[in-house]
């Protein structure tokens, strides 16, 4: 059986009595990309420097690539790309991509063509010769992901790898991701822009106030759970029926009050972002003959039978929109933020 | 020797050797200047300094000149030193070049011997191009000038070591200015010290000599002005100087460089051991 590449048993890590990481159990595969994800302060780049030994954990025990956390000669299979990245302002992009081939312990030879398939992958060739003191920050970013990617690492860490990129520059970076998954290599990434990581990553971790919070992949976290949003009008009672036997239906938004002031009686809800919204459980068709419908947990195979059999019905459909939770949503659920929502 | 190399090539990439080598010439040429208007000086009588007389005036000068060159010196090492990791700490480059797998050892060792390098070089240089320029102009040699340029080298190794250490746990400007202090405490202990020795005091001696095995700065210092004065000064018996820090009469015993080496290895143990166990 093949190690996983990382494995942590209970690692957790306190600075004078307040705790950064407790108790972070969790195994990423190898060829895996792993999603960190969780607020400020969360404990992601303390995990993070924990599994690199740049940190001692307070209690726990971890591996990476099969040897205990820390291990030297294992960090020649490392790369890593910090949150606060920072290089020598006074030396070339590649005399920094070349010190760290040395530091690596590889072979000038070597060396060299590592330094300069590293530049290309990350659009700095250009400007391979220049100080990294005359960098924007942007460039700099893309200096450490060259260095995290020197050597062809089994293991690449890559803590906030956008934080300084262009749209440009984060669609390079999904693409350097991509290939190293396609190389077989692990990455780990840790990341706020959730979009992102929706992307790229094979499974999550969801890390709040030091502890995991939910983990596993991509479509079990955000759930099977399909959805569609109807906006219809003249909503009667079979039709209503219609909607009920596909799945839990919702009503999401009014077309208009009808003359007899039924709205009025209409609830409003307040989510936890402090956005006011109309919604309401379908209990009185006559309440909401029009307007937008959301029909939750829905095959969506059926969704054209439903549509057929509604415009059969007498009612008119005037767009159907199927919808999914997306990473974003189920995070902030996780995290108490707003309710699910389409 | 990747780090030691490294820390060479920041010195010359941010024209630290620039501007060292600017000001050491800069400094030989005034003092040279001032040495060679020396045959000028006349005595009341208006006639000139018989050449005995000349060179001996000469002797004071040049340990004058080591005083300030000890403290250039000193000031060099401290902030050098100082800032050496725990700058690199603070700008987060550690947590690029860490990762790597090279041992925190590596990174101190390197670092101290990288710093070294330049200390004992520009020591060397700027040593015996003075004592040289001196030496072709008034014809005054110390008697043991080499000895003398290796202890005030010795003396900054010593003040380096110390802010190594404290590079691994403090702040750099804290740690320059502790090194700075301890080591003014160091030279008036030396002093004080002298003055305990002549008038019999043991206990005013005993507790200069523990400040002085705890940064052992002022031993190498007289150990220098040992090898600069001529003969006839430390002949002249320990009374002539007492409390004066340009004046010794004897050179430090074979007990205190054994000491000296000793701590310098046991510093630099700690510094290791205090890198190795921070988190960063």
């Amino acid at each position: 059986m093949i190690d996983p590449a990382i494995y942590t048993l209970d690692l957790a890590k306190r600075y004078h009595g307040k705790t950064a990481l407790a108790g972070l159990t969790m195994s990423v595969s190898r060829g895996e990309v792993f999603g960190f994800l969780g607020p400020n302060g969360a404990g992601k780049t303390t995990a993070v420097k924990l599994l690199l030994g740049l940190t001692h954990p307070s209690t726990g025990e971890g591996w990476v690539l099969g040897e205990p956390l820390g291990h030297r000669l294992t960090r020649r299979r490392l790369g890593y790309l910090p949150e606060l990245f920072r290089y020598q302002s006074w030396l070339s992009a590649r005399e920094v991509l070349a010190l760290h081939c040395t530091l690596a312990g590889r072979h000038a030879a070597a060396s060299k063509e590592q330094v300069a398939s590293a530049l290309l992958a990350v659009g700095l060739r250009d400007r391979a010769d220049d100080r990294v003191g005359t960098f924007s920050k942007g460039m700099q970013q893309r200096l450490g992901l060259g260095v995290a990617l020197l050597g062809e690492p089994d293991l690449v860490f890559l803590d906030e790898p956008t934080s300084a990129l262009d749209p440009v520059g984060r669609h390079d970076v999904r693409e350097i991701i991509r290939s190293l998954k396609r190389r077989g290599a692990t990455v780990f990434l840790n990341s706020h822009l959730l979009t992102e990581v929706e992307h790229v990553c094979d499974r999550v971790a969801i890390l709040d106030h030091g502890r995991v919070i939910s983990i596993g992949g991509l479509a079990e976290l955000i759930g099977q759970v399909s959805s569609v949003r109807l906006r219809l009008t003249g909503v009667n009672a079979p039709a209503e029926e219609l909607l009920r036997r596909c799945g839990t239906v919702t009503f999401l938004e009014e077309g208009h009050s009808d003359a007899s002031g039924h709205a009025e009686r209409r609830q409003i809800l307040s989510d936890a972002s402090g956005h006011a919204e109309r919604r309401q459980i379908l209990s009185d068709a006559s309440d909401h003959a029009e307007g937008w419908y959301m029909v939750q947990g829905i095959d969506p195979e059926h969704t054209p039978e439903l549509v057929a059999d509604l415009v059969e019905a007498g009612v008119r459909v005037y767009a159907v929109e199927p919808a999914h939770q997306t990473l974003e949503e189920r995070f902030l659920a996780l995290l108490g933020g707003s309710p699910w929502h389409s | 020797m990747t780090i030691a190399h490294l820390t060479f090539r920041e010195a010359a990439r941010r024209r630290l050797l620039l501007a060292v080598v600017v000001l050491a010439v800069l400094v030989v040429c005034l003092t040279g200047l001032g040495f060679s208007r020396l045959h000028t000086l006349r005595d009341s009588s208006d006639h000139a300094l018989p050449p005995g007389q000349l060179r001996a005036i000469a002797s004071v000068f040049v340990i004058l000149i080591a005083y300030m060159f000890s403290l250039v010196l000193a000031v060099g090492a401290a902030f050098l030193a100082a800032p050496a990791i725990a700058a690199d700490v603070e700008s987060g480059l550690f947590l690029a070049i860490l990762p790597r797998p090279i041992r925190r050892s590596d990174v101190v060792l390197g670092k101290w011997f990288g710093l070294a390098f330049l200390l004992v070089s520009f020591t060397g240089v700027a040593g015996v191009a003075e004592l040289g320029l001196i030496h072709l102009i008034t014809g005054y040699a110390p008697p043991h000038p080499a000895l003398a340029v290796l202890h005030l080298a010795a003396q900054s190794m010593i003040l380096l070591t110390f802010s190594l250490l404290g590079s691994t746990r403090l702040s750099p400007i804290t740690c320059g200015i502790c090194a700075l202090v301890l080591f003014g405490i160091a030279w008036i202990a030396g002093i004080i010290g002298a003055l305990g020795h002549t008038f019999h005091n043991v206990d005013l001696t005993h507790a200069t000599t523990i400040i002085g095995l705890i940064l052992p700065t002022d031993g190498f210092w007289r150990g220098a002005v040992y090898n600069l004065e001529p003969a006839v000064m430390s002949a002249m018996g320990s009374d002539w100087a007492t409390g004066n820090p340009l004046a010794v009469n004897a050179p430090p015993p074979t007990a205190f460089y054994l000491w000296a080496g000793c701590w310098v290895v046991v510093l630099l143990f700690l510094a290791i051991r205090s890198f190795d166990r921070r988190d960063l």
